[in-house]
């Protein structure tokens, strides 16, 4: 009944793109309501198309609802192909159209007070938003990958022209408007670079497969008869899609650059949508991810190391989005660890057709998808808190804040969820999810080559310990403690509309994760039965596996010692000052300090990557224009001009030279007839 | 009948005097002589063979070559006259100004 109506999705978004785009100076507050107005129905058909098909017979027997329609043909060496364009409903779909577009929504309501000062820059605001949220959602609903592959590059469009708003008029003035612009520049092209990977990818899938369409790819037969090889490299292509999109290890860097657009835009991009799409392409291209196990082993060892990291890259920021967004980075990592290390079970399970092993590699599946929309939450209310509070103070640097407590009661309550949660404390939703990730981690410990995953496990419940610390040094820091220089003009409490989604979100972020346990892992979760993949019904395990599992673990019990001894460490050095951090770094000067403070000098490592790269293949390049390509051109040129200089000389103008070369030439010429007719004997 | 080789020694005779005389003489008049000699020396052999063969073609072929060797002698003659009004020499190695 609505199901069909599931591609107004993006529509409407794309719809108060244009409206917006063409008459949003017009309108009250640049065409932010109407903006609000367009998420708001695309959550509300989200809400009904989920319901719609959570009840539905398909999802009761494991497929997705498709429909779609031609779009072009063609035909080449190759083969001809046809492409479709139209809609993929299931559950992981569901899910992430449910999160995102309900998490815009409210980053939505939040931009109507905090760009209040923007003027006539919110028209251009709203509208990119709005189109940024038609992408994300198309993205969601796309049934086959070339469809997908544009609502991807509307996002990375969105995120270039969001990242770069205040590429001018900064209201810090200039410098920040550069920084702005490059930091846009730096997104773009690091993004680029994965997409180009990922397009390859396509590229490759398509000439195996003959079709680009989700429902003939994730067919098994079809999976069967095409060499994994083939998959393979289509998969780690696709998945360097995925490294620069979810900003995995090792183009991360730049995500926190990206902090230089406007608060919100961080929270829609770093929380709720784009860096999620990438994490969303890895669960949804699973079927194929899962047949080959070395790629999961791959995809398990970038997530692990990207967590770990940008965890320790968090543990010594001073800006208060920038420590968000190195969680950002490790959270990512964490998902992608999880269906990295679920898959790996998953792939040796289909290798050896074992139910027990596929139905283990599923949890990490239901793991990464649960900590993708815990996060969601947490990190869309963390990002939104301290946009709430740098609208109040006016600085992102936390030396100067401190003491905003009494000023901020509403964001310091709502951060401090934000933060319990994101640190893994009990029950709250970061602790489930979290603890579900490393525990299908732990599951591959028995599988070959097992020793990865120990090692990684250790680096992600280090992550963990770093989690809660830096997340309570942040909130200690801003909130607590003496006021700082800024904390003294504080403006109090910001508006209504800035603080509402922060509420709402807290209860989300607190709770979100308990869905575990009212049949999350049944609803979204993949299965595989020998003939087809089932993402959805049945193949899940119920809430009590999980329970039974999490908490007869004494490994549980660990990460949670840890989350709770970085918290305590966080209070000792930043709200009781008991503990001096300064004694661990020697004031700041130790190498690891430095290490971690200039982000393991990766942004260096690229400059001179790119210096080198760049600039030695410009000089190779030049060379060859210059010297071969250029070179041949006058060469040839002035090798005419010179011969003809030479040649000229025989010109003497005496007559007789002339007439001794006829004579001459006519004797030789004679003489080689004579000569041929001598030898030859004849013509 | 004389023998044909008496006619075919007395031309290559003749086109012998007449090139060494192209490649030797100094005075434009003289080798404008001696060319002709040589335009001779080929219409000999024409005729020569003409008769030999019994086909009137070549001897044909000679009327043709006396017309074309006298409007070369007449342009030839225009040409010198003019060199010698601007240079007032016939001589071929002072007129050497078409050079590079």
């Amino acid at each position: 009944m609505f199901i069909e109506f599931s591609w107004l999705i993006p529509l409407i978004p794309l719809l108060c793109f244009v409206i917006i785009g063409f008459f949003g100076t017009k309108m009250h507050e640049g065409g932010g309501y109407l903006a609000i107005a367009g998420a708001a129905v695309s959550t509300l058909i989200a809400v009904l198309v989920s319901y719609e098909y959570w009840t539905s017979a398909a999802f009761a027997s494991g497929v997705p609802y498709v429909a779609s329609m031609e779009w072009f043909a063609f035909t080449s060496t190759t083969g001809s192909f046809v492409m479709n364009v139209g809609v993929y409903i299931d559950s992981l779909a569901c899910m992430m159209m449910l999160f995102s577009s309900f998490i815009s929504l409210l980053i939505f309501i939040y931009s109507v007070g905090y760009m209040s000062h923007e003027g006539n820059k919110k028209r251009r605001y709203y509208a990119e938003v709005s189109l940024f949220l038609s992408g994300m959602l198309g993205l969601v609903v796309s049934s086959n990958f070339l469809e997908m592959f544009i609502f991807w590059e509307i996002m990375g469009l969105c995120s270039y022209l969001l990242i770069g708003f205040w590429s001018f008029k900064h209201p810090e003035g200039d410098a920040a408007s550069i920084n702005a612009a490059s930091a846009a520049k730096k997104a773009f092209l690091v993004t680029r670079l994965g997409d180009v990977s990922l397009m390859g990818g396509l590229f490759v899938l398509l000439y195996a497969f003959q079709s680009l369409d989700y429902t003939v790819l994730f067919d098994v037969n079809n999976i069967a008869a095409v060499d994994s090889n083939m998959i393979a490299l289509a998969m780690l292509l696709v998945f360097g899609g995925v490294i620069g999109k979810s900003a995995q290890f090792p183009l991360h860097d730049w995500l926190p650059d990206a902090m230089a657009g406007p608060t919100t835009v961080s929270a829609l991009i770093h929380a709720a949508t784009m860096v999620k799409a990438g994490v969303y392409l890895t669960a949804r291209a699973f079927p194929l991810f899962v047949q080959v196990e070395y790629v999961m082993l791959f995809v398990a060892v970038i997530g692990g190391v990207t967590a770990f990291i940008a965890a320790t890259m968090a543990l010594n920021n001073m800006n208060i989005k920038k420590v968000l967004a190195f969680s950002t980075l490790s959270q990512l990592g964490y998902m992608i660890l999880g269906l990295g290390a679920g898959g790996y079970v998953m792939a040796i399970g289909i290798k050896h057709g074992d139910p027990a092993l596929i139905a283990a590699g599923a949890a990490g599946y239901v793991a990464a998808c649960l900590h993708m929309m815990n996060h969601a939450f947490f990190k869309a209310l963390l990002f939104l808190g301290s946009g709430s509070v740098i609208h109040a103070v006016g600085t992102e640097d936390m030396r100067q804040m401190g003491g905003l407590a009494k000023h901020m009661p509403i964001t310091s309550k709502t951060m401090l969820i934000g933060s319990l949660s994101i640190a893994g404390f009990p029950l709250l939703s970061g602790f489930w999810s979290k603890d579900l990730i490393l525990e299908s981690v732990m599951d591959a410990f028995t599988e070959p080559v097992g020793w990865v995953f120990v090692i990684l496990w250790t680096l992600a419940v280090i992550t963990a310990l770093m989690t809660a610390f830096y997340m309570f040094r942040m909130w200690y820091m801003t909130f607590h403690g003496e006021e700082g220089h800024a904390a003294k003009h504080c403006h109090g409490e910001s508006p209504r509309t800035m603080t509402l989604p922060l509420m709402i979100l807290s209860v989300f972020a607190a709770a979100s994760g308990l869905l575990i346990l009212f049949g999350f892992g049944d609803t979204v979760c993949i299965g595989f039965d020998g003939t087809k993949f089932i993402v959805g019904n049945g193949h899940g395990h119920d809430a009590m596996y999980y329970l039974e599992h999490i908490f007869t673990n004494v490994y549980t019990y660990v990460t949670i010692l840890l989350a709770l001894l970085g918290i305590y460490v966080a209070y000792l050095m930043y709200n009781k000052k008991t503990l001096n951090p300064g004694r661990f770094n020697k004031e700041g000067q130790s190498f690891i300090y430095r290490l971690f403070a200039n982000r393991w000098w990766f942004p260096e490592f690229y400059d001179q990557l790119s210096l080198k790269l760049g600039y030695g293949t410009a000089c190779g390049v030049d060379f060859i224009d210059k010297q071969i390509i250029d070179g041949t051109v006058n060469g040839l040129s002035s090798s005419v001009v010179g011969g003809g200089e030479v040649l000229s000389r025989a010109q003497t103008g005496n007559l007789h030279s002339y007439a001794g070369v006829v004579v001459g030439g006519t004797i030789i010429l004679a003489v080689i007839a004579v000569a041929l007719f001598y030898f030859m004997g004849g013509i | 009948m004389i023998p044909i080789e008496f006619f075919l020694i007395f031309g290559g005779i003749l086109f012998a005097i007449g090139a060494y005389g192209v490649l030797t003489k100094t005075n434009a008049i003289v080798i404008l002589m001696c060319i002709e000699l040589m335009l001779n020396a080929a219409n000999i052999n024409f005729v020569a063979f003409a008769a030999y063969n019994g086909d009137v073609l070549g001897q044909t072929f000679v009327m043709m070559t006396i017309v074309v060797a006298a409007a070369e002698v007449a342009v030839g003659i225009a040409i010198l006259l003019n060199a010698y009004k601007s240079k007032k020499t016939t001589d071929v190695d002072e007129l050497t100004t078409m050079r590079w």
